[in-house]
């Protein structure tokens, strides 16, 4: 609940700031953010919309977090999904006669090795190496970019296609609408499910004890014996194989279709979802509804009015510094307290 | 010229913990003081004072006669005050002119000044007659030479009163005499110098003055010229009667925790354990006394599975364990009171229950096909701080709001409820309150007479007395002296910890 | 056909060189600043906007660093002050950069997509009219900006800033151990700053080679991602400004590359992985030989 707390009034204080640029560029706040509220939340297709926008955010919410709960820096989800993406695209088009029932799952699974795999090298690289992650997985997410484009600019290209896309998938493997008058379909469900699993993972699970005991306090961790190599290859490829069912439900649920690109960097909203949740699964949910709410409403926004969409990347911008120093403040204050009596030690 | 400096009526409290209770201690111009004491007796702290690190609450510092105050190590350097720390603050990266010179650089324009930087290194160095390539990063540079960087700087910024906090800890006996060769240079060049070290042959051979210093106060001072080890010994450690012991019971005779030549490297790559060989029968509890930093930490890791030996042989229970993993020890009924409570012994973000679920975490009942079950848990954490007298709002508290003995409290609880056959306590009853450590102490007594075998490592020696049966001295990463407890008095133990036997020139 | 190719890389590898500098004097110091990207992109609207508004390109560039030094400074608040995670931070400034000029264009000019006023002021290539007859010289150096010279200049002055100035001295000294800096008397907060605020500048002129040099236009995404082949580069280059300048130059190889390849049929976007996948590959041997090292030295014991 103190999560709940922190994600709302981080927001709050974001809007605050945002809403000084608002006046200083001559426009009310209020007209505003009522109009963002609306469009994000004001009717049935409109709130449709703005879980639809959140899905792929949780399940990078959720992957990021809980590679950081282990202490893993994996900014990579974003290459994981769309390796996972692809995958699942794949066994879409291309094994049609299998009815519903064992191409969706299929499918999925595709899409959850291919984000394993991803997530595996730098896992590996810094468990047993110490590469360190955030260069690699960084980079890494630019090459999963320019494979997968490459793929449906070549040799998957669909053929008679315009832009760089593969052929559509099988129909049976479209995932069901939940509502008529929005895109929004059962990948939400996915995600939400996705999120729940993973909040008993952290919790309840023994690698979820391994996780958490790695990422508070890694001497601990060791000191009962914890593998910790092994923990952080685990923590890792958890990490991109929620990434890559991510991918799918876009795939699957969306697109129906790969895309070359498709991605407007929700890798990246996922680092500030799960900040903003304080890696917490089920707060990601939340966090993700918000993030969604301001994509969906924003975009919304610019097209009746002409506020651009990019006020929303920089409130998106506010909300992560506003957040980092929030946490940024509490391990200090703790690491402080723990030096200071560390000098009296001696 | 330079006189002395004089530090009266120095007061510091840390919290609870006085550091320093009414201190006196002066360094007259020109001499070699040592400053001498165990872990704790306050040393370092006082130092730091006139290093300008820390604040005293009470007290006054003069130098040369003038009445000072001393904010931060840049004032202490203007007062002509420098001190060479056991923890180099050297940048390996940078070459050896570049740290000498670091703050205090010559330049124009800007632009650094490498050939007068260079000179000055040059300079200094011939002086007191050692060599250094100025040019060398001082990654490239063995510790003994570091240490001479870290004097070149000292004496850049033009320091009369060098302090030397444990210079020879990280040094190999050569390397010993060579510095004792500088600080001699030193001095004949007008400089004075506080030597701190627990070490007493050293303390006999470089030094004109000794003072000692126990638990925070004064205890005593002697011309080097008159003084015997055992007189310095005697005022370090003291001459308390030590309480009564428990009833000694029959042990088994069954060897419970074995180590044969023991070889172990820290960190940096040093061997810290020399050929290490010890026993600790099932029922026994083995003490090892020692100042901290001769090689225990890594004795430790190596018998718990935390180190790789680069030789010898562990054994539990006659099994050889050389080659497992922490975990694997555990399982054979191994149990770990580590040395730094707070870091290793628990997570503090984690609840008392989680931190009391310690190694059990995969097993059953408290873990059931990789689900952690929370009820057998909760009552097992009931039980605990019952037991344990564990004071906490309960199962579900951070650790980290727990006050130190209660901190302990937990760390015993997880280790020793498991009825470990081999358990190795490392300081345990450091920091934390009488009446939490007479409980830690009682539940060590309790595993012996079940019949486990206690391996105690301490620089306590109230609590090596209250607890042992065989007692064990370790200085320099070898076994000096192996006594019985109730033929053994403190004077013995005390000097052979440090190192009272005098090593060969 | 070559010839060409290497003319481009030249120009590809102006952006990169500064950037990657900039990121280099900023690691120095101990701060690993994934927001260089961000940076560039201000640098690049500075020196746009400062075009339109005084049509002198002087100014133009000095806009550029200062718009660029301008979110250097919010990095330094956040990191050096608020300690806040410097990784997050880089992040969020690359998003607020996008945002920012993205929000600022339409609202300020009433323009949509891509900025670009007619008449706009470029850096204008610097005239070789006397290299003309010179073989391979003459076309390998026509046609290039004054940054791109500069951006050679770069390297040479970030390896003598860093070896031969107390400051540069002071930077390295802190971004190895800053507590040890502190103890020798050195302002820490002082030197992160400045390490931050030079990397900025530099990574303005980056943007400013992209929003002036060849096509003068300002677009808010035409970083590209530059930002991290150049953060690619200098891990690459072991964050020594020679081996980064080699990298660089690789770099900007490939990119020339890319236009080109299409024609040979060599897919584009695979040659685009190779900057991050050979640093991988060079960050995981690094590892890999300074662990096989250390088994040596132990066994030798």
């Amino acid at each position: 609940m103190r999560t709940l707390a922190r994600i709302l009034t981080t927001f709050a204080t974001a809007l605050l700031v945002d809403a000084v640029i608002l006046i200083v560029s001559g426009r009310s706040p209020i007209a505003v953010y009522g109009l963002l509220w609306q469009q994000a939340f004001g009717s049935t297709s409109a709130f449709a919309d703005t879980l639809l926008n959140a899905t792929p955010l949780i399940f990078t919410g959720v992957a990021t977090a809980l590679a950081f709960q282990a202490g893993v820096f994996n900014v990579g989800v974003e290459g994981s999904m769309y390796m996972g993406a692809f995958a699942a695209a794949w066994v879409a088009f291309t094994l049609t006669t299998l009815p519903w029932w064992v191409l969706i799952p299929l499918a999925f699974l595709g899409s959850a090795v291919a984000g394993l795999l991803w997530a595996l090298l730098p896992a590996v690289l810094k468990a047993y190496l110490q590469v360190d992650e955030v260069v690699t997985t960084l980079l890494l997410n630019y090459v999963a970019i320019d494979i997968t484009a490459y793929l449906v600019t070549y040799p998957f290209l669909a053929p008679g296609a315009a832009n760089s896309m593969s052929v559509p998938i099988a129909s049976q493997a479209e995932l069901p609408r939940l509502v008529a008058s929005s895109q929004l379909n059962a990948g939400f469900l996915v995600a939400v499910a996705v999120a729940i699993v993973a909040a008993w993972l952290i919790r309840r699970s023994v690698l979820g004890f391994e996780i958490r005991s790695l990422g508070q306090n890694p001497w601990f961790a060791r000191t009962m014996g914890i593998p910790l190599a092994r923990t952080i290859v685990a923590a890792m490829c958890v990490s991109g194989l929620i990434g890559g069912l991510g991918g799918a439900t876009q795939v699957l649920g969306v697109n129906y279709r790969f895309v070359q690109g498709f991605s407007p960097g929700y890798g990246f909203d996922g680092i500030t979802v799960a900040l903003m949740a304080n890696n917490n699964p089920i707060g990601a949910i939340v966090g993700a509804v918000l993030i969604g709410a301001l994509r969906n409403g924003g975009t919304t926004m610019q097209l009746f009015t002409n506020i651009p969409l990019d006020l929303v990347n920089v409130l998106q911008a506010i909300v992560i510094l506003l957040v980092t120093v929030n946490v940024g403040f509490r391990i200090r204050s703790r690491g402080w307290r723990r030096k200071q009596e560390a000098k009296t030690a001696s | 010229m330079t006189s002395g400096i004089s530090v009266q009526g120095i007061s510091k409290a840390f919290g609870p913990v006085q550091a320093l209770d009414v201190v006196d201690f002066d360094l007259a111009q020109g001499e070699i003081h040592a400053l001498v004491g165990e872990n704790g007796a306050g040393k370092t702290t006082l130092m730091r004072i006139l290093d300008g690190l820390i604040q005293p609450d009470q007290g006054s510092i003069e130098v040369a006669g003038t009445p000072v105050h001393i904010p931060d190590p840049q004032a202490a350097s203007r007062l002509g005050i420098g001190m060479v720390h056991q923890r180099f603050q050297l940048h390996p990266s940078l070459t050896v002119l570049e740290n000498v010179v670091l703050g205090a650089e010559p330049q124009r324009y800007g632009l650094f000044g490498r050939r007068r930087a260079r000179e000055r290194v040059s300079e200094l160095a011939e002086r007191h007659g050692f060599e250094i390539d100025p040019d060398l990063p001082v990654a490239a540079l063995p510790v003994g030479v570091r240490q001479r960087v870290e004097i070149l700087k000292v004496l850049h910024r033009g320091a009369d009163y060098l302090i030397f906090d444990e210079p020879t800890s990280v040094l190999t006996p050569q390397e010993a005499q060579s510095l004792f060769g500088v600080i001699r240079s030193l001095k004949a060049d007008g400089k004075s110098i506080v030597y701190i070290s627990h070490k007493i042959w050293e303390v006999l051979e470089i030094s004109d003055r000794i003072s000692v210093l126990r638990r925070g106060r004064n205890a005593g001072g002697l011309l080097t010229s008159e003084a015997t080890s055992e007189a310095i010994a005697d005022r370090m450690v003291g001459h308390e009667v030590p309480p009564l012991r428990r009833a000694k019971n029959a042990e088994s005779g069954a060897i419970g925790l074995e180590a044969k030549d023991l070889a172990v490297k820290d960190d940096r790559g040093i061997v810290t354990v020399r050929g290490v060989s010890l026993q600790v029968h099932e029922g026994e509890i083995v003490g090892m006394a020692g100042v901290e930093g001769n090689g225990q930490r890594e004795l430790v890791e190596a018998l718990a599975g935390l180190r790789s030996p680069v030789s010898g042989t562990v054994r539990l229970g006659g099994a050889d364990v050389t080659s497992l993993e922490l975990y694997e020890r555990r399982r054979r009924g191994l149990a770990l009171i580590p040395e730094d409570r707070d870091r290793e012994g628990v997570c503090g973000s984690f609840s008392i229950a989680e931190n009391l679920l310690g190694n059990r975490y995969r097993e059953a009942p408290y873990a059931v096909a990789g689900s952690l079950r929370a009820r057998p848990l909760r009552e097992l954490s009931k039980d605990l701080i019952e037991r344990y007298g564990i004071r906490a709002e309960g199962p579900s508290a951070p650790v980290g709001n727990l006050s130190g003995g209660n901190v302990q409290k937990v760390v015993v609880a997880r280790e020793l409820s498991t009825h470990p056959s081999v358990v190795l306590a490392v300081h345990p009853s450091r920091g934390i309150d009488i009446g939490a450590m007479r409980a830690v102490h009682q539940e060590l007594l309790n595993l012996a007479s079940e019949g486990s075998a206690v391996l105690l490592v301490s620089g306590d020696l109230d609590e090596i007395f209250a607890l042992s049966d065989r007692i064990l001295t370790i200085f320099e990463g070898a076994i000096t002296g192996e006594l019985s407890a109730t033929e053994a008095s403190r004077e013995q133990v005390g000097r052979l910890m440090l190192g009272g036997r005098r090593q060969a020139a | 056909m070559l010839l060409n190719v290497l003319a481009s890389t030249l120009d590809s590898a102006t952006p990169l060189l500064f950037a990657a500098m900039g990121g280099i004097i900023a690691q120095q110091a101990g701060m690993l600043n994934i927001g260089i990207e961000g940076m560039m992109l201000a640098g690049a609207f500075g020196g746009v906007l400062v075009s339109y508004l005084t049509g002198s390109v002087p100014l133009a560039l000095l806009g550029a660093m200062g718009t660029a030094m301008l979110v250097g400074l919010i990095f330094d608040f956040f990191v050096v002050t608020l300690r806040a995670n410097l990784i997050v931070v880089g992040l969020a400034i690359n998003i607020l950069a996008v945002g920012a000029t993205g929000y600022i264009l339409p609202v300020a000019f009433n323009v949509q997509g891509a900025f670009a006023p007619p008449g706009l002021r470029g850096l204008g290539a610097v005239p070789m009219g006397w290299l003309a007859g010179v073989p391979v010289l003459g076309r390998l150096l026509e046609g290039h900006t004054v940054l791109v010279y500069l951006s050679w200049i770069s390297v040479f002055v970030t390896a003598l800033v860093l070896r031969h100035t107390v400051w540069g001295i002071r930077v390295r000294a802190v971004g190895e151990d800053p507590e040890a800096a502190r103890a020798s008397g050195i302002p820490v907060k002082s030197i992160q700053y400045g390490a931050i605020l030079m990397c900025a500048a530099i990574a303005g002129l980056a943007g400013a080679q992209l929003s002036l040099g060849e096509l003068t236009l300002f677009n808010k995404a035409m970083t590209g991602g530059r930002g991290f082949i150049a953060l690619a580069a200098f891990f690459f280059g072991g964050f020594r400004p020679s081996g980064t300048a080699v990298a660089c130059f690789v770099f900007g190889f490939f990119e020339a590359l890319q236009y080109r390849v299409q024609q040979i049929g060599i897919p584009p976007q695979l040659i685009e992985t190779l900057p991050y996948i050979s640093v991988v590959l060079a960050l995981a041997s690094m590892q890999i030989v300074r662990a096989w090292r250390r088994r040596r030295a132990t066994n030798a014991q």
